[in-house]
């Protein structure tokens, strides 16, 4: 077992160290497929240990900080969340890693490509099996790090170069938050390790909880591109498409996801916490899908759909229902990870074309490619049956549980949110493969690996709803495995309510599916695609410009920050403090001067009067002992 | 007097010889031959003093490293033509003699008159029990040293590197 | 048996001659060094004789140091001698003056 945990993390950090250090040496194609069959190791050794699980276990592997009362060793931590996310992970960046080979084949720097991409399965096990919660943060960073030299993979394009920026800075910005409660929940419980600290959370004062969590929400918000630092993510898509596949989509923006599952049971003690997370998600998953409406770029489509769905997760959260929350994570990195890669096939054939509004009719040229980018966007939409409808259904029920005037309201958020997906992803659909083919998409080839790269997620999402079905219909699986974690046990749904409730989403999304064909379907698309020539105005520009909420930051941080830097920098650097350097230094020069102008400059001079000192001062002591 | 105290005196005699030549020598390279015989001199002295490990320091280091390196710079840098060839005249060597007496002759005095004549303890200082002292007790010294000479070569090599004009 | 005074007398010859060579050689630096190196030495010989005087070792522990001194000294000295020549062309001390301002 220990063995198995191990490898699971250093199989990925050994790829990753020998691309990185001989990489360039090795052929291509061995570079690639060591690249690939660590991931596809690390997998196996988590079925192993997934096979060979029986209860949580902590597996202390080596000493890391240790210092008086603090301890953070290198210490995992096994339990059905991390199991099954672990899974997910290995299994899902195994079939991207994959993908990447197909996909980077033309570009020169895939030792570099290959090695942060192992380096990143590498932390993002690590923030997952960490029991301690410095571990899991320099996790956290390692995952930051890959994250922002993957989306400036490209660094050469200023623009590529400056989202990779953007996001790490605004990232940091919830770090610092973590960082604040990582070092205060220390001083308060006299602990870093995670199962201790939930353990301990009974006995904190209320208030220091709620800050507390409100940290921690903010640290998570920033990773998982929620309110109010979400403006990362949208351009985070200037990286290699199996790169927003994997981390901006499958697995490191759930990572704030993950840390509030983590440490929910000490999240959980503070309602306030816990409507502070329904609020932000609710709000962020309206704002992704009102923002995926009117984009053009593809990527960027599914970057706002990103956002909203991991909104939804944070509602489940909020809405106490971690089993809901891991359900739909799992369920959406598998399409979600279908979905960028099926539209990194569609980017590949259009030649690196991302508007979607000059594509079209590929749905006869890319067969393959369109079914497997249907499946995702059904799941996507939550149409019945798919593993995306169940678990966005589970959560909207968690929520609906919950009851009251805030719950209400975010279950209303959350509906309207599901029939706007519905709406954006079918635009996109119809966009994309509808219609007759675009002069460019005549004649399109796609690698056949890329391909069948979608097979399998298509069939993990499609079925993924197995994994955890309604009470209705059966137990749940997932609801099963994840049974220890579960604090309170919740009152049971009647099945009529539930029932209920599945309609009205299932509604939902067919009324959002309608809609997207009227608008955007048959005879419509050729309007609408005459529309596009013309500037967009009004709500469309509010909404295509993520709400201007760039501008806003720019107006309210950016530049007053900048004001502030460049009065420090002309006023106190440069005249106070070197001013007054620079005097000082002139006044000691004229002193020097001064003092030198008593001198005439001869060594010998100085020699002699030394020699006639040194004469006069043994005479003298000669004197004294001679005279008396 | 015995023999030791023979010898003391004969190697005196040759080391204030020697120095006085050196010093009086127009030629440098000459001088510094003559130094190196004074010094010789004096290392033949220091064993006489039981101090033989300075006594062959003396050799080593001094005669041997230090004059080698006065020589290799005198003949880098060609003193002996032009200029600096000129010998110092009777005007720059009156104020010198005249100090020099005076110190001399002050020293002795107090010498003389301060320092009742006794015999010396005659203990002889093992090469081993030196060492033993040298890094123990005065430990801090060597290090001192070290980083002194460290520096020095530092510092050496920035003044000898030829900077492009 | 070398009596102390004897050994101080004869490091004080040696101290004047060598402050006779540092006062005297005023157009040639080497040799005002060599007038300093045969000062330290006669220094040198003070230490050693005390230490004979004694029988205890801290005087030669003291020459031994001295020594050492010296070659960081003498090296270092040498290399500014050899950069001041290359400089101006000349060993004359009284030719470096540049701090005096005039």
């Amino acid at each position: 077992m220990k063995l198995y945990l191990e490898l699971i993390i250093l199989l990925p950090l050994l790829g990753a160290v020998v691309n990185a250090l001989c990489g360039k040496m090795l052929p291509r194609r061995l570079s690639q497929a060591l690249a690939c069959a660590v991931i596809w190791g690390s997998f196996a050794a988590a079925l192993a240990v997934f096979a060979a699980y029986r209860n949580p276990v902590t597996v202390e592997i080596a000493t890391w900080l240790a210092d008086f009362d603090f301890k953070a060793p290198l210490t995992l931590y096994l339990d059905p969340l991390s199991l099954s996310l672990t899974l997910m992970i290995t299994f899902v960046c195994g079939l991207i890693h994959i993908y990447s080979v197909a996909y980077m084949a033309e570009d020169p720097g895939y030792v570099r490509y290959f090695a942060l991409l192992n380096l990143f399965v590498a932390a993002m096990l690590l923030l997952v099996l960490a029991e301690n919660l410095p571990l899991l943060y320099m996790g956290w960073e390692g995952v930051g790090f890959c994250s922002y030299a993957l989306i400036g993979f490209w660094y050469k394009e200023e623009k590529n170069a400056d989202a990779g920026r953007k996001a790490f800075i605004v990232t940091r910005i919830g770090d610092v938050a973590f960082g604040i409660a990582i070092v205060w929940l220390f001083k308060l419980c006299n602990s870093e390790s995670i199962v201790a600290l939930n353990s301990a959370a009974p006995s904190l004062l209320p208030w220091q909880i709620t800050v507390i969590g409100l940290l921690l929400l903010f640290g998570a918000a920033g990773k998982s591109a929620q309110a109010p630092l979400m403006v990362w993510l949208p351009d985070a898509m200037a990286g290699p498409t199996p790169v927003s596949a994997q981390i901006h989509a499958a697995t490191m923006v759930t990572a704030g996801v993950y840390l509030l599952m983590r440490l929910f049971p000490l999240i959980s003690l503070s309602p306030t916490v816990l409507a502070a997370v329904a609020v932000t998600g609710a709000f962020t998953a309206f704002y992704g899908a009102s923002c995926a409406l009117v984009q053009r770029d593809l990527k960027r489509v599914l970057a706002y759909s990103t956002i909203s769905q991991i909104g939804f997760m944070f509602l489940g959260v909020g809405a106490g229902e971690i089993t809901a929350a891991t359900f739909h994570l799992l369920v959406h990195a598998f399409f979600k990870a279908l979905l960028f890669l099926a539209a990194g096939c569609v980017i590949t054939a259009m030649h690196h074309e991302q508007d979607i509004y000059k594509m079209g009719g590929l749905q006869k040229s890319l067969p393959r490619t369109f079914y497997a980018f249907l499946v995702g966007a059904l799941c996507l939409a939550g149409f019945p049956l798919t593993g995306g409808f169940f678990s966005k259904d589970s959560i909207l029920a968690a929520v609906w549980e919950q009851g009251g005037l805030l719950y209400g309201s975010l279950y209303a958020v959350g509906l309207l949110t599901a029939g706007l997906t519905a709406f954006y992803t079918f635009r996109a659909v119809w966009l994309v493969f509808g219609g007759e083919a675009a002069p460019a998409a005549k004649s399109v080839r796609v690698p056949v690996l890329m391909e069948y790269i979608l097979g399998p997620l298509a069939l993990l999402g499609l079925f993924g709803g197995l994994l955890n079905l309604p009470p209705l219909f059966a137990e749940g699986l997932l609801a099963d495995f994840l049974e220890p974690l579960i604090v309170s046990q919740q009152s049971e749904l009647s099945h009529t309510t539930e029932l209920f409730l599945l309609l009205t989403a299932t509604g939902v999304a067919l009324v959002g599916i309608a809609a997207a064909w009227y608008r955007y379907g048959g005879d419509n698309r050729q309007l609408r695609l005459q529309e596009s020539g013309v500037p967009v105005r009004g709500i469309k520009a509010f909404l295509l410009h993520g709400w201007y909420l760039d501008n806003l930051y720019w107006l309210l941080f950016v530049r007053p920050y900048g004001w502030l830097s460049r009065v420090l920098w002309t006023h106190v650097d440069a005249r106070a403090i070197d001013g007054s350097l620079d005097r000082f230094a002139a006044l000691l020069g004229r002193m020097g001067g001064y003092l030198g102008s008593w001198t005439c400059g001869r060594v010998s001079l100085y020699l002699l009067s030394f020699a006639a000192g040194a004469a006069l001062l043994v005479g003298w002591m000669a004197w004294l002992v001679f005279a008396p | 007097m015995n023999l030791y105290q023979i010898l003391f005196y004969l190697l005196a005699f040759v080391m204030v010889a020697a120095t006085i030549f050196a010093i009086t020598e127009k030629h440098p390279v000459h001088a510094i031959v003559y130094l190196v015989t004074s010094f010789f001199a004096l290392a033949a002295i220091f064993y006489l003093l039981a101090a033989p490990l300075v006594a062959m320091f003396e050799v080593i280091i001094y005669a041997g490293a230090i004059m080698v390196l006065f020589m290799f710079v005198i003949m880098m840098l060609h003193p002996g033509s032009g200029k600096e060839a000129l010998r110092p005249g009777l005007r720059h060597w009156l104020p010198a003699i005249l100090f020099a007496a005076v110190i001399l002759v002050s020293l002795t005095v107090t010498t003389k008159l301060h320092l009742a004549a006794a015999s010396a303890a005659v203990t002889g200082l093992g090469v081993k029990e030196l060492s033993i002292m040298l890094f123990t007790r005065y430990g801090t010294a060597v290090e001192i040293i070290s980083m002194q000479l460290l520096f020095a070569v530092v510092g050496a090599l920035y003044l000898g590197k030829r900077r492009k004009p | 048996m070398i009596s102390l005074s004897h050994i101080l007398i004869l490091a004080g010859i040696i101290f004047s001659l060598g402050l006779v060579c540092l006062l005297v050689w005023r157009s040639n630096v080497i040799m005002l060094l060599v007038g300093i190196e045969i000062m330290l030495n006669a220094a040198m010989l003070v230490f050693v004789g005390g230490s004979y005087r004694w029988g205890a070792a801290d005087g030669q522990i003291f020459a031994l140091t001295i020594i050492a001194m010296t070659s960081a000294e003498v090296s270092l000295a040498l290399a500014m001698v050899v950069y001041l020549h290359r400089r101006q062309q000349t060993v004359d001390v009284d030719d470096f003056h540049e701090l005096s301002d005039q």
